[in-house]
């Protein structure tokens, strides 16, 4: 067999500048280290590369004329480096609006703008829980601004290290963490992903494609429910559009989508390495736990003058019924309103809120969302004037 | 910055229009000096300080070295390099192992220590710079190699930015001589370089990140039992992922180094079809290997002293080897066995050497499987991230999970792993025997058209995420 560096055509080229003859020892050990090139293995390279060029060039054109036959347009992607850029923007007395998909979808950042006086900065990320940015902006000495918190009951309590926290702890590490490449990297990604359509790793990259391959599971097999698809574009301040083709009444994406969040939100089997009665204590002081830490976040903040206001977004039909069902107001919002003494809006308790329909029963469509902001600011000015 | 990246695909079409245009060869060597601190500072711009204060160290080390008369002054100035070089990584790297240690040690005697928790952040690629650094005062020390009187030769040599922080590792002296006279643009090396380049990004994005990570990391940070086929399953995506990940980093060093005109050494060769573990470190991380072996392995007696003592040293050797991989325990016990696996090998090969069944193809083919095996037994410790996460896989592989366990990997998760163990396996028995070189060449041109385009095109298609290389925090 030939050894480690056979495979190179070792020869001395150059005079020995650097060594001196090794002994007969340091050769049998592999010794000093000689002049060596590496084989290039003989082709016509000009051709292949040029061959190569032309195929990937025809092969990305195509899938991107496909990936817009089928509707998808140029956005940009929600990511850990687009959220950081987002909170870099936060001023000591900005408004921000923070939680999950539903602040992300619901508001619009031009209505907030006209009736609360300043432009907010869009915290919200989808699926996440709030804690870890709570956290972080009662964490920023400097901050002492308006927060407007969305609540989702099975997001705003998900324990350690499950998807919704891991979510918003990537984001908050990043704050902390980017690097100049990655910084970089956002600006130079953000003009490709406004112009290439299938840019959408979620939604039209291989691992997206090879996740929707119908191929079924062993029975009793615990695998994760899936991820919506890919149903809203996103702007540059990360103001998210529900997708017209989600936001058509019944259509398929829709009805698929609606099906989606009711594993998401169906709270998975207790553990099989737990005992029932220790898992259920478990998640219960988890919960009282989360319940303190955002008291006690919120207090930080509104001791330094800073404020907060909790919404309570629309949603409706199979996965309303389901929330209420698991997580009844009376067990999560109610407590929450009444410990931390801050004001929420219940979009139930007022009937110009409550007239929404959500196509894919947990977000509101773009015009939709206009309309609901403007009927909300009332409510938010009345709310962060106490 | 990583290969993987946007960023680094600006940064290196720049470095190439500057490198290739410029005509002084002073000025060429200035561009990829201040292009490797760019790209070193990018992670952190402080850690490019560090990194210029460690070569700079060495490099007036050497000359003191060189300059020394007599043994004992020659000694004591290799000392000084050693210790330099160690202290840096030992405070930056094992600072907090060592005093978690000391204060479980102290318990053990009854005193009560608290340490503070020194908030340090560990330098990207500080093992492999060091030891780049370091292999310039051994070889001076070792008489192959003399000084160079250039510290912008020894900062490139030391820095070069394909190499820099996942290895390979690249001896100064090998890539000091490269230095010396001008490189010309060839455009067969240069086009060959792109190739490998994609080639290694396809491991990379493609199999390592898109197609194994997900299961493996899921397995290994499932907190409950798991059946014997999910366990195993995560055993082979992580063996997958970290073969894919740090040859694939490699393969782009080399490709990059290339485009530029350097050439650099092989750090793997087809480590999967070994067959032994002595055969299996000759192919796998080939750079460290060879470092362990001639800076450490052969002055400690290496197997040049009686065999009591040769398999002291291995054992010695892949401690150091496994403790060079992270400060934890867990890396530790990884490289005990593999020096228990040597040693047992070495046993072996004494009994069996003079039996002809033992170099049959059945029993070689066996063996083959043998290793790979006993390496995946061993890839447990490698990633798990604590023992009790190493016992509970241990247990899920080989049924000593009393309940049975839980199933958690999809059918779509299990076959993708088992296609590409398999495919992974095939190739490097079909290679095993040749170079990679040597295989390309047998291939008639429309075939390496077709699976260049293929690999491209799945990397453009894979849309990564710019995850960092495994070998990163190393």
């Amino acid at each position: 067999m030939r050894s480690s560096i056979s495979s190179f055509r070792e020869r001395l080229r150059l005079p020995r500048l650097f060594f001196r003859r090794p002994s007969l020892e340091e050769q049998i050990h592999g010794g000093p280290p000689l002049e060596f090139e590496r084989p290039i293995p003989p082709a016509p390279w000009r051709g292949i590369a040029v061959s190569v060029t032309i195929i990937v060039i025809a092969a990305t054109v195509f899938w991107e004329m496909y990936a817009r036959s089928l509707g998808y347009g140029p956005t940009l992607n929600d990511n850990e480096d687009l959220w950081t850029m987002a909170r870099r923007k936060v001023q000591p007395e900005s408004i921000v609006i923070v939680g999950d998909s539903r602040a992300w979808f619901d508001f619009d950042l031009d209505e907030l703008q006209k009736g609360l006086g300043k432009r907010p900065i869009q915290l919200a990320m989808a699926g996440s829980t709030v804690w870890p940015v709570l956290s972080d902006l009662a964490g920023d000495n400097n901050f002492h601004g308006t927060i407007i918190c969305s609540f989702v009951p099975m997001l705003f309590f998900a324990p350690p290290g499950s998807p919704p926290m891991e979510r918003a702890e990537k984001g908050v590490k990043r704050l902390h963490s980017q690097t100049p490449a990655q910084r970089v990297g956002e600006y130079l990604g953000i003009p490709l992903e406004e112009h290439v359509a299938f840019l959408k790793p979620d939604d039209l990259s291989l691992e997206a494609l090879l996740n929707r391959l119908p191929i079924p599971n062993r029975p009793g097999a615990l695998v994760p429910p899936r991820f919506p698809p890919y149903f809203q574009t996103e702007d540059r301040e990360r103001r998210a559009r529900m997708w017209e083709k989600c936001a058509e009444p019944g259509s398929k994406l829709a009805k698929e989508i609606q099906q989606i969040w009711l594993p998401l939100f169906t709270p998975p089997p207790p553990p099989t390495y737990i005992p029932k009665d220790v898992f259920f204590a478990t998640v219960k002081k988890g919960m009282e736990q989360r319940f303190a830490d955002v008291i006690a976040a919120i207090e930080k903040i509104r001791g330094r003058g800073g404020k907060i206001v909790f919404v309570r977004f629309p949603h409706s039909g199979g996965l309303k019924e389901l929330e209420d069902r698991i997580t009844p107001r009376e067990r999560t919002w109610d407590p929450l309103i009444q410990k931390s003494g801050v004001p929420g809006i219940y979009y139930s308790d007022f009937p110009e809120l409550s007239n929404f329909d959500c196509p894919e029963w947990s977000h509101l469509t773009a015009g939709d969302s206009v309309e609901f902001t403007k009927r909300l600011v009332p409510h938010l000015q009345t709310a962060l004037a106490r | 910055m990583l290969f993987n990246s946007l960023t680094f695909v600006v940064f290196f079409v720049v470095v190439l229009i500057l490198f290739w245009s410029l005509a002084s060869w002073t000025a060429q060597k200035n561009v990829l000096v201040v292009a490797s601190y760019i790209f070193y500072g990018a992670w952190n711009p402080p850690f490019a300080a560090l990194l210029f204060s460690t070569t700079a160290m060495d490099f007036w080390l050497g000359r003191q070295l060189a300059k020394a008369k007599g043994k004992p002054s020659h000694r004591w100035w290799l000392v000084a390099s050693v210790c330099m070089n160690l202290s840096m990584l030992g405070f930056f790297k094992y600072g907090n192992f060592l005093l978690e240690n000391f204060q479980w040690l102290l318990a053990r005697i009854g005193v009560m220590y608290q340490p503070p928790h020194l908030d340090i952040l560990l330098p990207v690629g500080i093992s492999f710079y060091t030891f780049h650094s370091l292999s310039y005062t051994l070889d001076i020390y070792r008489g192959v190699l003399q000084p160079t009187r250039s510290l912008r030769d020894f900062v490139l040599a030391v820095s070069f930015f394909p190499q820099l922080v996942a290895g390979p590792i690249v001896r100064a002296g090998d890539f000091l001589p490269q230095l010396v006279r001008p490189q010309r643009l060839k455009t067969n090396q240069f086009l060959w370089g792109l190739a490998l380049m994609t080639l290694g990004l396809f491991e990379k994005v493609v199999l390592a990140d898109t197609l194994l990570s997900g299961p493996a990391d899921r397995i290994f940070n499932y907190a409950g039992p798991l059946v014997a086929m999910d366990s195993w399953a995560g055993v082979l995506a992580f063996a997958g992922q970290i073969f894919f990940d740090f040859a694939g980093y490699s393969i782009c060093a080399i490709g990059a180094a290339l485009t530029l005109g350097f050439h650099l050494k092989d750090n793997f060769r087809f480590p999967y079809a070994a067959i032994g573990f002595s055969d299996f470190w000759r192919r796998w991380h080939i750079s460290l290997s060879t470092f362990l072996r001639d800076y450490l392995y052969i002055p400690l007696g290496g197997n040049q002293v009686g065999p009591f003592r040769a398999a002291l040293n291995l054992v010695i050797v892949m401690f150091i080897g496994g403790l060079w991989h992270g400060a934890a325990w867990t890396f530790v016990v990884w490289g005990l066995l593999h020096g228990s696996y040597l040693v047992m090998e070495r046993v072996l090969r004494v009994s069996f050497e003079n039996k002809s069944w033992a170099s049959s193809p059945g029993i070689r083919v066996l063996a083959g499987f043998a290793t790979y095996g006993a390496v995946c037994v061993a890839w447990v410790f490698f990633r798990a991230s604590n023992f009790t996460v190493a016992s509970r896989m241990l247990n899920g592989m080989f049924g000593g999970h009393q309940n049975g366990g839980d199933a958690i990997l999809s059918t779509r998760e299990l076959l993708q792993i088992g296609i590409i163990t398999a495919g992974v396996i095939a190739m490097h028995w079909v290679m095993r025997d040749e170079s990679f070189e040597t295989t390309v060449m047998r291939l008639p041109a429309w075939a390496i058209t077709g699976i260049g385009s293929i690999m491209a095109f799945a990397i453009i298609f894979t849309q990564g995420n710019s995850n960092a290389f495994i070998y990163f925090q190393f």
